[in-house]
């Protein structure tokens, strides 16, 4: 351990590194850096926000209609608020409220777990709607 | 109005999931590459070499580059290679709103496209006008019954297919249906106090109406209607067919895919990027939300287009209702009055924009008998939404559309 100390500060393990070494560990982080921007476009994503209590779902609204909806679950009502094609937790009766401090999401899901609350983002196909589409004859 | 676009490059071309350019990118590659294959083939005969032999040494082991190549690439793949791109941008032209999407690797020559797209219905909208006192068309009404009008190529070949729908429907779509049109006015009616037109009038407007009064001379590229009194407009054809048009611009210019949008009258060649095809929704007729009728949202069914037209004629783009009944903007040449056939909206799926254009309008006074039959005759194909809001499709179209549940 001492010595681990002692390399870090005379720059003892990088400098038992190729030059390779560093850029393939440079690289390393690069990937991973970049893997995170890509997680965004792997969630689903979607124009229909899905509310659910209790694994039953009470709304399901157009992420571009902007909302308030409340909601009923044990602990009590959850704030829900659609704005320019985002949705937020505004309020939750939670105690840490992290559903609330996710803040505005326009793909994934937010969970409110204490009330049993999910928010979820994404396409139905049972009901399409014009966003879906290239273009739309009518 | 300009609304330009650029859409983001799809999932399936995202650097993680597209790495099988990489081997072709390696052979093919630039000299560089291949000295350094040809490096690493060498090596391969002197296991002494490299980094075993001494730690810090600067010389790489050969494997390791191949891999920062490998990833190198990997990461930036999305900006070496030059790749398609979605575009898209939306215009008001022939008093509608147009939107044209181009794929292309590049924004100048999309936007290029685009321009020559707008330039070629912008044209169009001027020769075909109705209202504007110095198009082509004002000038073969004021020529009524009197003499023939010179016109362009594109106007004449316009009027030629108006003739030719006409003629396989029977004469229900008719573009000399105008006198009517004008009467029954529904782009000028207030809607808080909409006027039916007198059973007296609509006889004396039916006396000008038949298209088979129109005299088209294609050697001299003159249109003549034979009476006084007669009208013609277009308007039942001209956005189909400009959709045609600016498709030929458009494919004049190198593009290899785009759609065009002329409102509801689309056409569409190639596919979007990732092979994905261009997909099209059609209209539910009656939107659930009786509050907000004319939102463009709920779509009863949607269909792929490749290389071909889709147009749809309904009761609910212009109408109003005077004491409980709907009176719509598509009139039957024979009754002078809306049509009423049973039907709500018609979409016609042909290889031409003007073909499924004034098919749509036809098919949705010949009523959904009569309709089928007739796209079945001809090999094409088209989704009919009866009165009772059930939706009727053509034999051929069967499993290769998605019918929605209509609420």
């Amino acid at each position: 351990m001492k010595r681990l100390i002692k390399d870090l500060r005379t720059g003892g393990v990088l400098s038992m590194a190729t030059f390779m070494d560093k850029l393939l560990f440079f690289l390393l982080v690069a990937l991973a850096i970049a893997g995170f921007s890509f997680m965004d476009d792997l969630l689903p994503a979607g124009n229909l926000v899905n509310i659910s209590v209790d694994d039953t779902t009470v709304y399901k609204l157009y992420l571009d209609e902007d909302r308030v909806v409340s909601v009923k679950g044990p602990l009590g009502d959850n704030i829900i608020e659609i704005k320019d094609g985002k949705v937020r937790m505004k309020d939750a009766p939670c105690p840490q409220k992290l559903c609330v401090r996710q803040g505005w999401v326009d793909r994934g899901a937010i969970v409110c777990l204490p009330n049993r609350v999910v928010v979820s983002v994404g396409g139905d196909k049972q009901h399409s709607h014009a966003g879906d589409f290239d273009a739309v004859t009518k | 109005m300009r609304n330009m676009l650029e859409l983001s490059p799809p999932r399936a071309t995202s650097p993680l999931g597209r790495q099988n350019p990489e081997p072709t990118n390696y052979v093919t590659g630039n000299r560089t590459r291949r000295d350094d294959r040809r490096w690493m083939m060498d090596d391969g005969q002197n296991p002494e070499s490299g980094r075993q032999k001494n730690n810090s040494s600067f010389i790489p082991h050969p494997s390791s580059l191949i891999l920062l190549l490998f990833m190198f690439c990997a990461l930036f793949l999305t900006a070496c290679a030059r790749q398609d791109r979605v575009f898209k941008e939306s215009r008001f032209v022939m008093d509608t709103l147009c939107t044209i999407t181009v794929v292309s690797p590049s924004e100048k020559q999309a936007g290029k496209a685009i321009g020559a797209g707008f330039d070629s219905i912008e044209i169009l909208e001027q020769r075909l006008s109705f209202f504007s006192s110095d198009s082509e068309v004002t000038a073969i009404n004021n020529a009524a019954g009197s003499s023939p009008v010179m016109v362009s190529k594109e106007t004449f070949g316009l009027i030629q297919k108006a003739i030719e729908v006409a003629d396989i429907t029977y004469g229900a779509f008719d573009p000399s249906v105008a006198p009517l049109t004008e009467l029954w006015d529904f782009s000028g009616q207030d809607p808080e106090h909409p006027v039916v037109p007198g059973e007296r009038e609509i006889k004396l407007a039916l006396r000008s109406v038949g298209y088979k009064k129109i005299k088209a001379d294609p050697s001299a590229s003159e249109v003549l209607l034979e009476e006084k009194g007669m009208k013609i407009e277009l308007g039942g054809i001209a956005k189909g067919y400009a959709a045609d048009m600016a498709v030929e611009a458009i494919k004049a210019r190198g593009i290899k895919a785009a759609l065009v949008a002329v409102a509801g009258d689309i056409k569409g060649f190639g596919s979007k990027p990732g092979n994905r095809p261009w997909n099209v929704g059609v209209q539910n007729p009656r939107t659930p939300d009786a509050k907000k009728p004319d939102r463009t949202k709920d779509i009863i069914a949607s269909l792929h287009l490749n290389g071909e037209a889709v147009s749809t004629s309904g009761d609910y783009q212009r109408f109003f209702i005077k004491d409980g009944k709907r009176y719509h903007h598509i009139l039957d040449p024979e009754t002078g009055y809306p049509a009423a056939a049973g039907v709500i909206s018609v979409s016609v799926i042909a290889p031409d924009g003007y073909m499924a254009d004034g098919l749509s309008t036809g098919i949705f006074i010949l009523g959904r008998e009569k309709g089928i039959k007739l796209l079945e005759s001809m090999g094409l194909d088209g989704i009919i939404v009866d009165a009772d809001r059930k939706v009727h499709i053509t034999k051929n179209l069967r499993g290769k559309i998605n019918i929605e549940e209509a609420d």
